[in-house]
């Protein structure tokens, strides 16, 4: 396997907090990786820092062979990385359509021709809320302003896309339908990384983990060893897991 | 297929109330009801750049009276200098208002919306220092005249009847520009812009660029609404375009709504005759866009007109709950 997002020594302060310090991770072409860790132990940063969303104070991001480390949000969508945030969020003010509208407009066509949800009708389909096509995002239920968050993403044609607790807030049976969605992404050539809580949701989504702790990783690897590594167990201290 | 209704439902009664309103020499009005008319409209056709720029992008000018001032200047110095009529100067000063929104827009957008008003405004301050040094060149204090009536075809259009319909015909240009903007990738790309920002970037849209892009749309419209002006008044000076008639353009957009397309059309003709309407003195009627302006920011956020829309949408609805209650009454009867 080949890595299609190699983060090396990536360190980010905010004054005197330092969010991250120094961490290594690739993201290998095909695959659904998991980052967890606890709260405020670095992840979303990880992800803002990929994203363009902040600039890193050290360190190099490299995708696909080429260094992207600082470039701003848009080009970085531009060259095929997609993201959700971890507060869902969509444009309120405009029908959920339109949404997926501008979202499929901005996408670099160019890169992807044999893009599986080309138009904003197939996104909302795929996502599973073509009924709600004429409503204004901003009264959708928070389990369909989730998915419609990941039809923004999707729309933008990536090859990797960023999930930040893309299931937090769902209930179950809306949990089990975005694992669902999720599980379908490397068949159609988009790698995958999620952040989230949820064990078990991780376990049945990811087949290696990364685990960070006070802006370090701290573990690595195939998912059931991750889980039964002793460091995380004392991350932990046996709560969650 | 997901069915939505034509774009086409917003420009109609744009375009109805603009016939109407093209009839209006028919019925022999004053002439000051006409210079009136006239202001009003060149107003209008700023205003419709004002509903890109604030509606659409969400970003407030408070100096566009000197974007309009750019394009007047530029309508005055081009018959003094150059010998270039009304319909030479008409794309010579959008392009210049354009470059010149460009020059304020770029170091301003960058930061935050703000920020942009308050440079807008200084903006328009400067402008007004500039041409009142001008010396000659622009007159000073005093301003310029203009010697040549617009002409079309050979015929002249001074009598304000003719000018009343030339004014329309920009309007009408004006308005349907600002609709096939609103109804464009390109508006759509704004809209995201003003709804979410940080969404819109992780999307791919490059925001500074667009909303400088935005600015100078709106200098555009600025630019020819100021030759109208300039043509229309045969003399401008340094006054016209400071910070009162900024303030009144951005009042006018904010009483009409600048998202909707009836919006800037309304705005534009209430602020300007109200007062006349009322009969009210320049402080009276000062007094009055004060109030209007809070009533309209407190209770109708999207201005008059979406304001309308939505009252009369609540109406529908109560009167078909009304309806179907009364059904159900009368069934278990
Ligand atoms: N914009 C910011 N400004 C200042 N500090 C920040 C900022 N963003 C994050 N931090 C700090 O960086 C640290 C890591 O935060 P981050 O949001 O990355 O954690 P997280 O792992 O995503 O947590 P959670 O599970 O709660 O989402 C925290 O101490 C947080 O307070
Ligand atoms: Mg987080």
């Amino acid at each position: 396997m080949s890595a299609i997002l190699e983060i090396k020594g990536l360190r980010k302060q905010f004054g005197g907090v330092t969010a991250l310090s120094g961490v290594d991770l690739a993201i290998n072409e095909g695959e659904i990786l998991g980052v967890v860790g606890p709260n405020g132990s670095g992840k979303t940063t990880l992800f803002n820092v990929v994203t363009g969303v902040h600039k890193p104070t050290a360190g190099s991001v490299t995708w696909k062979g080429k260094d992207i480390t600082g470039i701003p949000a848009n080009q970085i969508s531009r060259n095929g990385i997609g993201y959700t945030f971890q507060q869902a969020m969509a444009f309120p003010g405009l029908t959920v359509f339109e949404n997926v509208q501008i979202a499929t407009e901005h996408s670099a066509a160019s890169a992807r021709t044999d893009f599986a949800w080309p138009t904003p009708a197939s996104l909302l389909e795929f996502v599973g809320i073509p009924g709600l096509a004429r409503e204004k995002a901003g009264i959708l239920p928070f389990g369909s302003l989730r998915l419609l968050g990941l039809a923004l993403a999707l729309a933008t044609r990536p090859s990797l896309l960023l999930l930040d607790e893309p299931a937090a807030g769902l209930n179950d049976r809306e949990t089990a339908a975005l694992v669902g969605l999720v599980q379908q992404f490397p068949g159609h050539g988009i790698s995958v990384c999620v952040i989230d809580h949820d064990m078990k949701l991780m376990q049945s989504l990811c087949k290696r983990l990364a685990v960070l702790d006070f802006g370090s990783k701290i573990a690595d690897g195939p998912t059931a060893d991750v889980l039964h590594d002793p460091k995380v167990l004392e991350v932990y201290l046996g709560g969650e897991l | 297929m997901i069915k939505f209704a034509s774009p086409l439902r917003a420009l109609i009664p744009v375009l109805v109330v603009l016939l109407l309103l093209a009839l209006v020499p028919l019925m022999s009005p004053s002439n000051r009801f006409l210079s009136l008319a006239i202001s009003a409209g060149i107003n209008i056709i700023a205003l419709y750049g004002l509903s890109v720029l604030f509606g659409q992008t969400g970003i407030l000018s408070m100096g566009h009276a000197a974007l309009v001032g750019v394009g007047a200047y530029t309508a005055a110095l081009l018959a003094r200098d150059f010998d270039i009529g009304f319909w030479g100067s008409i794309p010579v000063a959008g392009v210049m208002a354009a470059i010149v929104a460009a020059v304020i827009g770029i170091p301003s957008l960058r930061v935050s919306g703000h920020h942009f008003v308050i440079m807008t405004f200084a903006f328009g301050q400067l402008l007004t220092i500039i041409l009142t040094n001008g010396g000659e060149y622009t007159g000073a204090a005093t301003g310029l005249d203009m010697q040549q009536p617009v002409t079309m075809f050979g015929i002249a259009l001074d009598p304000l009847e003719r000018f009343y319909l030339l004014v329309i015909a920009f309007v009408t240009i004006s308005a349907v520009a600002s609709w096939a903007i609103i109804n464009s990738s390109y508006g759509r790309t704004l809209r995201a812009i003003r709804e979410n920002e940080k969404l819109a970037a992780a999307l791919g849209i490059n925001v500074g660029r667009h909303k400088i892009g935005a600015f100078i749309v709106s200098g555009v419209f600025a630019g020819v609404s100021g030759v109208l002006l300039a043509y229309f008044l045969r003399h401008i000076s340094p006054g016209q375009f400071a910070s009162f008639p900024s303030i009144y353009l951005a009042l006018m957009v904010m009483i009409g709504g600048a998202r909707l397309l009836l919006g800037p059309l309304a705005g534009g003709i209430l602020v300007s005759f109200l007062p006349e309407v009322l009969n009210l003195d320049p402080v009276q009627s000062r007094i009055l866009y004060g109030v209007c302006l809070i009533a309209v920011i407190l209770f109708l956020p999207n201005g008059l007109i979406a304001g309308i829309a939505d009252g009369w949408a609540w109406l529908v609805k109560v009167s078909k709950r009304a309806q179907a209650s009364g059904d159900a009454r009368e069934a278990t009867r």
